[in-house]
């Protein structure tokens, strides 16, 4: 099933639907993407970008169309689903760290539990990940002791304790003050450099112009744009990305 | 190795001491027979009595917790029938006196059992009572699980844990924290409820009380034993549920 082969894409995504009783989120959406490709995804709010990529783990489940995650489909097969989750990590907004868990418990418990790793190893590995995001003297805290950009950071770090071959990042400075946005684009931007296949829902425009490989533009259940960051800042093709372009701009 | 375990466990470590006061009380008749009569002649009536009614509230509270944990979740599942079951079970155990619940089991049950099942009447009112406080105990388990923020459950989901996994790990613990204040206050009033198993002739405290009372024309003195025995014992389980209540609170804002 898995391959080495970098024309391979490790995500295919075929014509996918979502409806939401008779809102339609998706209106068949493809696209491909590559292991170790950063993308930016962009776009307004109700375009339906944040349900494309909780598509890509099934949190929501697509109605139609097809989604092909490293050479396995993502369908109601239990099997098939598990053995995705363990390989695509996720970032929330509102970072959903587990609130009655100490911060090393909240990053090797899916570990232990998941994985079989013995709660030693578990935990050491934990450490050298907090270590990495900068927050090793909190371990024995709680989630509600940290400021927002330090529970964004550990929520980072509980992703990737997984050692997921892909991480979903869905708008993950949005529910943050201003001065705490800056200490976890720096952490997504040491990891984007790490190879790791990457897909941020973001509305950092300064993020995605410099730290994606790839933009995509989603309005109304579709894709408008999929080019380059220069391409897309540069000289977006639609109406509609320069409109929300020249919203966004709008302040700086 | 011990200290560690306590440490990691707070919560098991309260209902162990809880157990050891309970046990305590389990004894009482050594201190009461030092007492004038007529409590000091009948210490050994109100030591069994009171052995009955902590027993009787353990077994029924115990079991009332499993029930509430299973029609919570029950009430709260994707298939209709389950969910009408539960509520159903509710609405009935809510909505009629616990008396009349104790003498239908005690009465109407043997009537429709197969024969050769015969349930003594302490288990009468181990059964009626557990079916009571696990109704009410019931809402108060919903109502914890509706608590936990959804986006935690999706985060254990994306994390690749499994729907068991993910219920014990993080929703049932959880939604304990929240449902604990409530679930305590059903075992306070749990511990005073099983005296009306009195009246299908259990021996616990009340009767006792009672006979005693019947034998020495003395109410004053008997009764305020038994309510001082009641007192301590829902005392006893007030403050292990607080002390409990306190030892989940981690991390919790407040």
């Amino acid at each position: 099933m898995r391959t080495e082969d970098k024309t391979t894409p490790i995500i295919i995504a075929r014509d996918v639907e979502k409806r939401f009783g008779s809102f339609y989120a998706l209106r068949g959406v493809s696209a491909d993407f590559f292991e170790g490709q950063v993308t930016a995804i962009v776009g307004p709010s109700g375009s339906g970008k944040s349900t494309f990529l909780r598509t890509l783990n099934r949190l929501e489940s697509h109605d139609a169309g097809k989604i092909t995650i490293d050479g396995i489909e993502l369908c109601d097969n239990l099997q098939h689903l598990e053995a995705i989750r363990r390989e695509v990590g996720m970032v929330f907004q509102n970072f959903n760290l587990f609130s009655h868990l100490t911060i090393l418990r909240n990053i090797s418990l899916a570990p232990i539990r998941v994985r079989k790793i013995k709660r030693e190893d578990a935990e050491a590995k934990a450490m050298a990940l907090l270590e990495r995001v900068g927050l090793k003297n909190q371990a024995h805290k709680y989630p509600v002791q940290l400021s927002g950009g330090q529970q964004q950071r550990v929520a980072i770090a509980r992703a990737l304790a997984m050692d997921p071959k892909i991480l979903l990042f869905d708008e993950p400075t949005s529910a943050l003050d201003p001065e705490m946005v800056n200490e976890v684009l720096t952490v997504m931007r040491e990891l984007a450099h790490t190879g790791i296949t990457m897909l941020v829902v973001t509305h950092e425009m300064g993020f995605a112009r410099e730290v994606a490989d790839r933009v995509i533009f989603f309005d109304e259940g579709l894709i408008l744009e999929d080019t380059t960051p220069n391409a897309f800042f540069g000289n977006p093709d639609h109406e509609r990305a320069q409109a929300f372009l020249s919203q966004v701009r709008h302040g700086f | 190795m011990v200290q560690n375990w306590t440490k990691s466990h707070p919560g098991w470590t309260m209902f162990g001491a809880m157990l050891g006061l309970l046990f305590f009380l389990w004894i009482l008749a050594i201190p009461l027979a030092a007492a004038p009569a007529p409590i000091g002649p009948a210490a050994q009536q109100f030591s069994d009595g009171a052995r009955i009614t902590v027993l009787l509230t353990l077994i029924s509270g115990s079991a009332g917790i499993f029930l509430g944990v299973a029609c919570g979740l029950g009430k709260l599942s994707r298939f209709l029938l389950l969910r009408l079951l539960c509520d159903f079970y509710v609405w009935i155990i809510r909505g009629t006196p616990l008396l009349l619940q104790i003498l239908f089991v005690w009465l109407a049950l043997p009537t429709i059992m197969p024969a050769g099942i015969d349930l003594s009447d302490f288990a009468c009112a181990a059964i009626a009572l557990s079916l009571n406080v696990g109704a009410y105990n019931t809402e108060c388990v919903r109502a914890g699980i509706l608590a936990v923020p959804h986006g935690q459950i999706e985060a254990a989901k994306a994390l690749g844990l499994s729907p068991l996994q993910t219920f014990i790990d993080i929703t049932l613990p959880q939604s304990m924290r929240v449902a604990l204040p409530a679930l305590a206050n059903n075992l306070a009033s749990l511990v005073k409820d099983s005296s009306l198993a009195y009246a299908i002739s259990v021996v616990e405290l009340t009767m006792v009380g009672y006979r005693v009372q019947a034998e020495s024309y003395q109410p004053i003195p008997v009764f305020l034993t038994i309510a001082t025995i009641y007192l301590i014992l829902t005392t006893a389980f007030t403050t292990l549920t607080a002390a409990l209540e306190t030892k989940l609170d981690v991390g919790s804002k407040r």
